[in-house]
């Protein structure tokens, strides 16, 4: 099999192509085109084809990771949106939770008010109302007037129309044939329901997660069309597969449908990447820390199973999106974070960045900012000659200035203000890691930190220390991990249903119907695919909470038919993992079955793994000495240090630091009192404590 | 561009930041816990919480970010109001102690905010505290609920007082106040579910915040906490300073009890004097209107009234969306001095009841940002709406019920922008509970939640627009409702017309209707009764006949206005191809301005 991924991020489009009968992996990388990435997706892949005599027919997969839907709500163009709602809730889109996002702010945006998915004169009321608790009709749909609403529409030149209901997550009659008058209608139309997209209770959520849908679909559809027209036009006969936020791939009439389950899909292969990259050395349970120029996207695998948000916790741009996404912690963390003092006299850095462009003062593009990046360079942790395997050029003397600078009004040495540059930075992100781990019953201490990005393997050894995490894993392409990833992923849909249902109540006969109804939904999309019933492999969780609460925890339970001793169990692990993540249980307390999960998978070709050579020898690999700067117990110590190419060095060797690791999309910084090895599998493995 | 203060604190820069950034993380952490594990839907939808650790000193080191404003910020009162009760029984606190304490008159910001605070203890010595404060669903009052309850005629009929209750003793459980505690409140399940919640949060607090002392040593974390404080000081004063030294005065008004026929309970004014003087101001509430002695609408000066001073300043003066985000601690209050004359509304004096005092302290909110608006014209909005909530009860087959609407209120126009629609407003940030949740487990039906239309208020940069919204009861039951503002509408600023009164109806089933005023005690219900709850626009800001005409016509577009009133209140004049007919709009605005 030949696959390629593909990752377009900000600035580059990455590639990753592999040959698993011939055992080869390449890489490569081109500048994205933001106008439209599809041209620098097809230009990538027809370099890469050039460079390494691939004929584009043979290749049988494209995986490809997209910032479309993403970019169209961060920058809030999308199409002209409609929503057809319940009469009598005209502007639960508006209203949201009546909750301001700032408590301390006169002047502040409201993202659903001040940018709105579907402005108010397109969001029409028709008759029909459901009632809990298992959607019975109180008022039948009024099927002319949405016939009426549809034709209003299509003459006012909306291109996607949101069909929201209330309680439709219970029953979905109303919006589905809602959804069939619309398209009987107006057929041009972009039409998403939002029972389809999110079919769970709380309804400023779900129906912003469908006006999203809707706002982004008629643009994602456009993208979907040219790539596949592109590829096509290249000569490629591949499938092609796009990530999804859940961090399983779909195809591309799927991502059509609901472009809004493709929001985090670039962080979501990342997370993939660093848990292949770790699965490798045959470490498994993992904390991915992806770290670029603007911001550290941080993850938690276990045993191959990644977290999963919990549906209130998902937000893109300050609207709340209630999808399947894996749990990806963001903060605004980088090599471009900006050091700065704040108007209190405090000594911060981000989460402003100074990003690529102007980018780093050491980047020689007008930065005038003091940044990590150039606090680095002050510490002689990057070498000035050999960033980016010297495919760029830093200037030295530029960070020296804006450090001094900002040493200056600190009243610090310079030394001592780029280190604290890398120390407040580094805090940011393991309290960012803390939060994900220690705050919710889980210790870093049994952990490896995965860090990749550009930026990941400088900060990982320090960021580990402060976390007591014994070991860093960098994976073999740092910098291109995310579309590695594409090649770890497998087809997955995710089915969800508000249930309702109390434990001392249960009826398990409606359970087993509901599971059943949803395993039936997943193999339908499969079969669309053309994937058999005897390929497909389900999970299922139950989203279950004390009757009450508000907040749930997913916890696993098992396939076919379920009997009381096996709800049982799993209202066991209920409680413990409550105990776990919060502190304490409420062992007597009736627990609420809020949402029954299903989630089914069915593998596709993967990469494997890599094929390493016999290495070198650290005389080969040594490409300088130098110095460089780490704080010890007593202040600042100036090292001599050794610099090595990682494609030079030898495996299974062990070597202490202080060391600095040069590679062409990363650098990695091994501290004093850790020891690094190359590995056989292609990764570098940081050790603390000198062992 | 800022430097760094000279270096009197014997810290650095880094440290500091570091310890700042644990600090703020452990709030956060108490936060998230403490709203992902309690019961009632006050707490985990409404957010009506607040957590905060506590240096040993009683001043607030970090708050977690996630609770509402009002929470948060009386904390440091909470412990001193401890510690003065405490020391007057002559007793200590112990290492494993969990003191419960809800005391308005000591501290508290009224008393369904119950507080739990953890002492923190490192080497026998108090080193901080953690503390949790949330509003619980009944605290024992003479009627259902926690809300509503306007007709108390004293503290003690406002429910059970807790001062400086150790619920836990050297770590030991007091099981006697628990079973009292069980059995003079409803729903003690949940109550004491939720208290729980709050105990488990306060001690990972205390856990983690002694953590980051073993990490760093006391002396340094004192010292992290006086930069902390300095630098927020700084913030403030630096914002006080750039404003002229004046007086600055503005009023607002309360209904009070409108069908009451006591003068003295009805159309009370808040007045507000601002005396900005060099870095520090004094916020004078001379003037407002005497307490009510027996009606519990009176603001305790510590807990309400310091709160909502604070917190509105802060939002005008070092506003989020301007200045970034800015912890709150007690730096912040340093260069604040509060006076109110003692037996007014905005300091009463024991026992006059309190339970009611949040939509007065949104009233005295309003006044401050209309004060300021003598100096920061571009940095306040309109009056805003007020808004307060109501208690609904029941007996249904499951056992009693509680749920608790609280009402939006929304904001004047602001300079560049019109006012913000529907939400919470000033010093209280809470969430409403989404309709699919109320439905699935309470005998209610919401049978219409909207934007009023019709009704904005007109301004360069209009008022935003309240909600209107319908409640069918499906059984049976009661509600209390805790409201402001039919009487007064929110004011409108620099030539913006005010905004508009909220009201309240109730439908009988058989059709006919009865007006309600803004605080009724418990009243009952019926099925197939409802309840109409219209909630007040907030007020202009500037000349309407300045404003855009393009923004006039999306909101006829928008049906936020008609085209009749686009014309009559705007001077805009709207074709019947919905355009506006620019030459028309210039002669109309011509020739009322002429």
């Amino acid at each position: 099999m030949k696959l390629i991924g593909v990752d377009v991020g900000g600035t580059f489009t990455d590639l990753v192509y592999t040959d698993t009968d011939e055992h080869r992996t390449q890489i490569h990388k081109v500048a994205t085109t933001p106008e439209d990435p599809s041209i620098g997706v097809i230009t990538g892949i027809e370099e890469l084809c050039r460079a390494h005599a691939i004929e584009p027919g043979e290749i049988d997969h494209v995986y490809h990771s997209t910032t479309i839907a993403t970019n169209a709500v961060l920058e809030y163009r999308g199409a002209r949106t409609g929503v057809i709602t319940s009469q009598g809730y005209r502007d639960i889109l508006h209203i949201g939770r009546h909750q301001r996002p700032q408590h301390y702010s006169i002047m502040q945006e409201i993202p659903w008010q001040d940018r709105p998915l579907a402005r108010r004169r397109f969001r029409r009321t028709v008759p029909e109302r459901l009632i809990p608790p298992l959607g019975e009709v109180l008022v039948p749909l009024d099927e002319d007037a949405v016939r009426h609403v549809a034709r209003q529409f299509r003459d006012e030149g909306v291109e996607s129309i949101a069909i929201c209901f209330l309680f439709s997550y219970l029953n979905p009659a109303h919006e589905n044939r809602a959804r069939d008058i619309v398209q009987e209608e107006y057929p041009e139309a972009f039409v998403t329901t939002s029972a389809t997209v999110s079919p769970q209770f709380r309804e400023f959520e779900r129906f912003t997660t469908a006006a999203m849908n809707a706002f982004i679909g008629p643009k994602v559809r456009y993208y979907v069309d040219q790539l596949d027209h592109r590829l096509r036009e290249g000569g490629l006969k591949a499938d092609l597969h796009i990530m999804r936020s859940n961090g399983g791939i779909a195809t591309p009439e799927q991502v059509v449908d609901t472009p809004v389950l493709t929001l985090l899909s670039g962080p979501a292969a990342g997370v993939l990447g660093g848990a292949w990259a770790g699965a490798l050395s045959d470490r498994h349970r993992l904390i991915t820390f992806d770290v670029g120029g603007t911001s550290a996207d941080i993850g938690v695998v276990v045993d191959g199973r990644l977290g999963e948000a919990s549906a209130r916790d998902t937000w893109i741009a300050g609207y709340p999106v209630m999808v399947p996404m894996i749990d990806i912690h963001t903060i605004g963390a980088g090599g471009g974070s900006i050091a700065h003092i704040d108007p209190g006299g405090a000594f911060r850095v981000g989460p402003q960045s100074a990003g690529s462009r102007p980018g780093p003062a050491a980047y020689g593009r007008g930065g005038t900012e003091p940044t990590v990046t150039d606090a680095n360079v002050v510490l002689g942790r990057l070498d000035a000659g050999n960033f980016l395997g010297g495919a760029m050029s830093l200037d030295a003397d530029a960070s020296h200035a804006v450090i001094g600078e900002l040493a200056g009004r600190l009243g610090l040495a310079k030394l001592e203000a780029a280190e604290g540059v890398i120390t407040i930075l580094n805090a940011n992100m393991a309290n960012a890691i803390r939060s994900r781990t220690v705050q919710k019953g889980i210790d870093p201490r049994e952990f490896a930190l995965v860090a990749f990005g550009g930026a990941g393997p400088l900060h990982g050894a320090e960021v580990a220390a402060m976390l007591a995490i014994p070991e860093v894993i960098v994976p073999p392409h740092p910098g291109i991990t995310s579309a590695v990833g594409m090649l770890t992923t497998e087809l997955k849909y995710d089915t969800i249903k508000t249930a309702f249902q109390v434990s001392s109540e249960l009826d398990l006969d409606r359970m087993n119907a509901d599971f059943a109804g949803m395993e039936a939904e997943i193999l339908r999309q499969f079969e669309t695919d053309g994937v058999a019933e005897g390929e497909v492999d389900f999970a299922r969780f139950l989203d279950l909470r004390y009757v009450g609460q508000g907040y749930e925890l997913r916890i696993p339970v098992s396939v076919g038919a379920i009997a009381r001793a096996t709800i049982e169990e799993t209202l066991a692990a209920f409680h413990r993992q409550h105990e776990a993540e919060y502190g304490h249980a409420f062992p007597d307390t009736p627990i609420e079955i809020v949402n029954l999960r299903t989630i089914g998978t069915s593998p596709t070709p993967q990469i494997e793994k890599p094929v390493v050579n016999q290495g070198g020898s650290l005389e080969a690999a040594l490409v300088k000495v130098d110095r460089t700067v780490f704080r010890g117990d007593d202040g600042l110590v100036d090292h001599e240090t050794r610099f090595y190419r990682r494609d030079r060095l030898p495996l299974d060797q062990p070597v202490a630091g202080p060391a600095i690791i040069l590679q062409t999309d990363s650098t990695t910084v091994v501290p004093p009192g850790w020891t690094f090895v190359a590995d056989r599998h292609g990764n570098l493995i940081l050790t603390s404590g000198g062992r | 561009m800022a430097t760094a203060p000279a270096s009197s604190n014997e810290i650095d820069p880094v440290t500091a930041s570091v310890i700042h950034g644990a600090l703020e993380s452990i709030a956060i952490e108490m936060g998230f816990k403490l709203m992902r594990m309690s019961y009632s839907s006050i707490i985990r939808e409404s957010e009506d919480f607040g957590a905060a650790l506590i240096d040993a000193e009683g001043r607030q080191l970090s708050e977690a970010k996630q609770s509402t404003p009002l929470q948060s910020g009386p904390i440091p009162g909470y412990i001193r109001g401890i510690w003065r009760q405490l020391e007057a029984r002559g007793e200590t606190i112990e290492p494993g102690d969990v003191i419960m304490h809800n005391d308005a008159y000591a501290g508290a910001s009224h008393g369904p905010d119950v507080a739990f605070v953890v002492p923190a203890f490192q080497e026998g010595r108090i080193v901080g505290y953690a503390a949790t404060t949330a509003h619980h669903l009944d605290i024992g009052a003479h009627t259902p609920g926690s809300g509503g309850i306007v007709d108390a005629i004293d503290t003690y009929a406002e429910g059970l007082q807790f001062q400086a209750i150790k619920v836990y003793e050297k770590g030991r459980p007091n099981h006697q106040v628990w079973n009292m505690l069980r059995s003079n409140i409803r729903l003690p399940d949940l109550v004491v579910g939720d208290m729980e919640a709050q105990i488990a949060a306060a001690r990972i607090g205390a856990e983690a915040y002694l953590g980051v002392i073993e990490r760093y040593g006391l002396a340094t974390v004192e010292a992290a906490g006086n930069a902390l404080y300095d630098s927020s000081e700084r913030r403030m004063r630096a914002a006080i300073a750039a404003l002229p030294d004046g007086d600055y005065s503005a009023t607002t008004h309360i209904d009070g009890f409108l069908d009451d026929p006591d003068p003295r309970r009805r159309d009370l004014a808040i007045k507000v004097t601002i005396k900005v003087r060099g870095d520090e101001m004094t916020v004078d509430l001379t003037g407002t209107a005497d307490q009510v002695p027996d009606r519990p609408i009176n603001m305790p000066l510590e807990g309400t009234v310091d709160c909502a001073v604070w917190l509105s300043l802060r939002s005008v003066l070092l506003d989020s969306a301007v200045h970034g985000e800015i912890q709150q601690n007690s730096g912040l209050t340093r260069p604040i001095h509060i006076v109110a004359p003692e037996g007014s509304l905005a300091n009463p004096t024991f026992p006059a009841p309190v339970i009611a005092r949040f939509c007065p302290g949104i009233e005295l909110s309003n006044a401050i940002v209309q004060a300021l608006s003598q100096v920061v014209p571009e940095q306040v909005c309109g009056g805003c709406a007020n808004g307060g909530g109501m208690i609904f009860t029941g007996s249904g087959k499951n056992g009693m019920w509680v749920h608790v609407d609280l009402f939006s209120g929304s904001y004047g126009g602001r300079y560049g922008r019109d006012g913000m629609d529907a939400v919470d407003v000033l010093y209280a940030n809470t969430r409403n509970n989404p309709i699919e949740d109320i439905e699935s487990h309470v005998p209610l039906r919401i049978m219409r939640y909207e934007l009023r239309e019709n009704v904005a208020a007109p301004g360069k940069w209009r008022g935003g627009v309240g909600s209107i919204k319908e409640t069918l009861f499906l059984e049976d039951g009661g509600a209390s409702v805790e409201s402001e503002g039919h009487k007064y509408p929110p004011a409108g600023l620099f030539g913006g017309s005010a905004g508009r009164t909220s009201s309240l109806l109730h439908i009988k089933a058989d059709g006919s209707r009865v007006d309600l005023p803004s605080k009724v005690p418990y009243r009952g219900f019926k099925a197939g009764d409802r309840l109409v709850a219209t909630r007040g626009c907030g007020g202009g800001y500037g000349k309407a006949l300045d404003r855009n005409p393009a923004d006039v016509l999306d909101d006829v577009l928008d049906e936020y206005i008609s085209a009749e009133q686009a014309l009559a209140d705007y001077g805009v004049v709207i074709t019947d191809k919905l355009m506006v007919d620019g030459a028309a709009t210039a002669a109309e605005r011509q020739r009322r301005a002429g």
